[in-house]
């Protein structure tokens, strides 16, 4: 380590009840309280939201809050409300990122965004229908017992925030649509996400954020079997070196067989562990079946998903908080914690419905075969990339969010092959497709969507007139 | 004291301190010429954005340094160079310059000006500050 030693842990206060946590970073958020008080980052920020909310949907709720069939306009409001903070937590400084060079990624995110706000509804009442809502919640339950499975917090949070609050900001900012429009199918949305994020918690809370940035999912037997598995790392040490070189690479790969998003990493814990140290679990997705350029990566013989248990020491980085936030990323303070880390464990799941007992550990010392794969498969994936235009771009990275992103409750509730056939999953809505043509001008996708939904300066409120029946009753 | 020629967000603290000629990454074709002259490790990186795919190979394959002219720790990059180790400074911006990056308000002139006064300088990475990391001459 460098400028840590000798800096005693302090991350543990950051579960007391008056602790408002550190600011990871200087900016503040107004969204649509304007006139009212900043709110900051991280545990604070989640504390004002909360205060500021009408309804208690941000509280613990029960199942049977969770089983109700609709929000109250209240409730959808504070909902968007504590999203858009939420999305501007997680995602303002990432936004600050720029061109790619690579793969257009704002301009296929907007176009997704929309896309979802559009087609979601449909599928996911129609999953509802088939399952009920105790077979959604049941999805997030099976989160419990499972690595290597999509059902996590960045997929989930994302039908909510993704799919309901950036894709009717969009929507708005683009003037397609009005405040009151779309209501019932915000409801639809964000029932779902309601009934997966609670099944997968069971603790009342649907995220991250409302839990001081804690996704401790794992049933403790389940932690155990994985624990056990755990190899001692000394830092410094080539075994230390294989496996956060195997870490890295493998996350590189991930987000790039995900087009340059979050959609390829699903992090859960910290879960505290008898000898004070933390655990950290990573699924990093690094070969994907229904993308079609994730061929060079089952060239590569890759599995459909690497999971790492890393052990981290918290004395040993004078660790003062960490995050895993709602979209499955570990932040901590200070920021390396690679030199941390003090004991590994890898597991492979060849394919998303292998079961369990199938999941296999690979050894840290058998790790750099592996290792070559990924490589391997990365500089394939890079050069098909490359070669690519700047259309089949953006419509894979949209199909990246608009697919995905409800993928694996699809895919678990047996609808995915019933929203492909009937529901026409892999067409692109006429609603959406001239906006191809729009997100370029004025800067909108440059611009607009940074200042707009980043920001939290968008998420317009349903308006106090707006029914619970509200679909868009004219376009004019 | 060597001259800071740039500063930025510092990624991650870190005792490393690579050193090295800086190239300037415009395209993915660069990219994939730079790892086939083997000659990456000679190199600390410059980039326009944040985002992690357009180096992706770069870093998979060992990369020293990077210098990006946007983006924040929190980005794509800025995560997978934590992860890799691989010492970045962020949202670089020139010490003689007054030019500062504006997400969506900044035109080509700011990343060209730097560009321009870092491609081909021999340079080391100060990453041990918490916040800032710096471009230092190392001529």
């Amino acid at each position: 380590m460098t400028t840590t030693e000798g800096k005693r842990a302090t991350y543990k206060q950051r579960y007391e009840e008056a602790d408002d946590g550190l600011r990871f970073q200087e900016l503040t958020y107004t969204g649509n309280f304007v006139g009212m008080e900043p709110v900051t980052d991280g545990i604070k920020g989640d504390k004002t939201m909360k205060a500021r909310a009408k309804s208690t949907v941000l509280e613990r709720v029960s199942k049977d809050d969770v089983l109700r069939d609709d929000f109250t306009i209240d409730e959808l409001n504070d909902l968007n409300n504590y999203l858009a903070w939420n999305i501007w937590d997680v995602l303002v400084m990432r936004a600050t990122e720029g061109v790619s060079g690579m793969i257009p990624r704002q301009e296929y995110e907007i176009l997704a965004f929309m896309h979802e706000f559009y087609r979601w509804p449909e599928l996911l009442r129609m999953t509802t229908d088939e399952i009920g809502a105790q077979g959604v919640m049941d999805i997030g339950a099976s989160a419990r017992r499972e690595i290597g499975t999509k059902v996590n917090s960045v997929h989930d949070w994302a039908i909510g925030a993704v799919g309901f609050g950036m894709g009717r900001c969009g929507l708005l900012a683009l003037e397609a649509i009005g405040a009151d429009d779309y209501v019932g199918e915000s409801n639809d949305i964000l029932k779902f996400m309601q009934r997966v994020l609670w099944g997968k918690r069971q603790d009342g809370y649907l995220l991250n954020s409302q839990d001081r940035y804690r996704c401790r999912i794992h049933e403790q037997d389940f932690l155990d079997q994985l624990v056990g598995q755990v190899e001692p790392l000394e830092p410094g040490s080539p075994k230390h070196g294989a496996f956060t070189q195997f870490n890295a690479a493998a996350e590189l790969l991930s987000f790039l067989d995900h087009y340059d998003c979050r959609l390829g990493l699903g992090d859960t814990g910290p879960y505290e562990l008898p000898d004070g140290n933390i655990l950290i679990l990573r699924d990093l997705f690094v070969n994907e079946e229904v993308f079609h350029w994730s061929d060079v990566c089952e060239d590569a013989k890759l599995p459909h998903c690497y999971s790492l248990a890393l052990v981290i020491d918290p004395e040993k980085m004078g660790l003062n908080e960490i995050r895993v936030n709602d979209i499955s990323t570990t932040f901590t303070r200070p920021k390396n914690y690679i030199d941390a880390i003090v004991g590994g464990a890898v597991f492979a799941r060849e394919k998303w419905d292998t079961p369990m007992g199938e999941v296999y550990p690979i050894k840290i010392d058998d790790l750099a075969e592996h290792l070559g794969r990924v490589q391997t498969a990365t500089l394939k994936l890079y050069t098909k990339t490359s070669k690519m235009c700047r259309r089949d771009l953006i419509w894979n990275g949209q199909y990246v969010y608009y697919v995905d992103m409800i993928l694996p409750h699809l895919r678990r509730a047996g609808t995915y092959d019933k929203a492909c056939r009937d529901y026409d999953l892999w067409e692109v809505d006429q609603r959406v497709a001239n906006y191809y043509y729009d997100i370029t001008k004025r800067g909108f996708a440059q611009e607009t969507v940074p200042s707009k939904i980043f920001s939290g300066a968008g998420y317009l409120p349903f308006s106090d007139k707006a029914s619970l029946r509200n679909s868009k009753g004219r376009w004019l | 004291m060597a001259e800071v020629l740039a500063e930025g967000f510092n990624v991650f603290d870190t005792g490393k301190s690579p050193s090295g000629t800086v190239k300037y990454l415009s395209s993915p074709a660069d990219v994939i010429s730079l790892i086939q002259s083997g000659k990456l490790s000679e190199h600390i990186l410059l980039v326009q954005g944040g985002t992690t795919t357009f180096l992706a190979p770069a870093l998979s394959m060992g990369a020293i340094g990077v210098i990006t002219m946007s983006g924040a720790p929190e980005s794509h990059l800025g995560i997978l160079s934590r992860e890799f180790q691989t010492p970045c400074v962020m949202t670089a911006h020139l010490t003689t310059s007054e030019s500062r990056y504006v997400v969506g308000a900044t035109d080509s002139a700011h990343f060209e000006e730097i560009a321009k006064e870092l491609d081909g300088r021999q340079v080391r990475l100060d990453c041990t500050d918490h916040e800032v990391g710096r471009v230092v001459a190392d001529d």
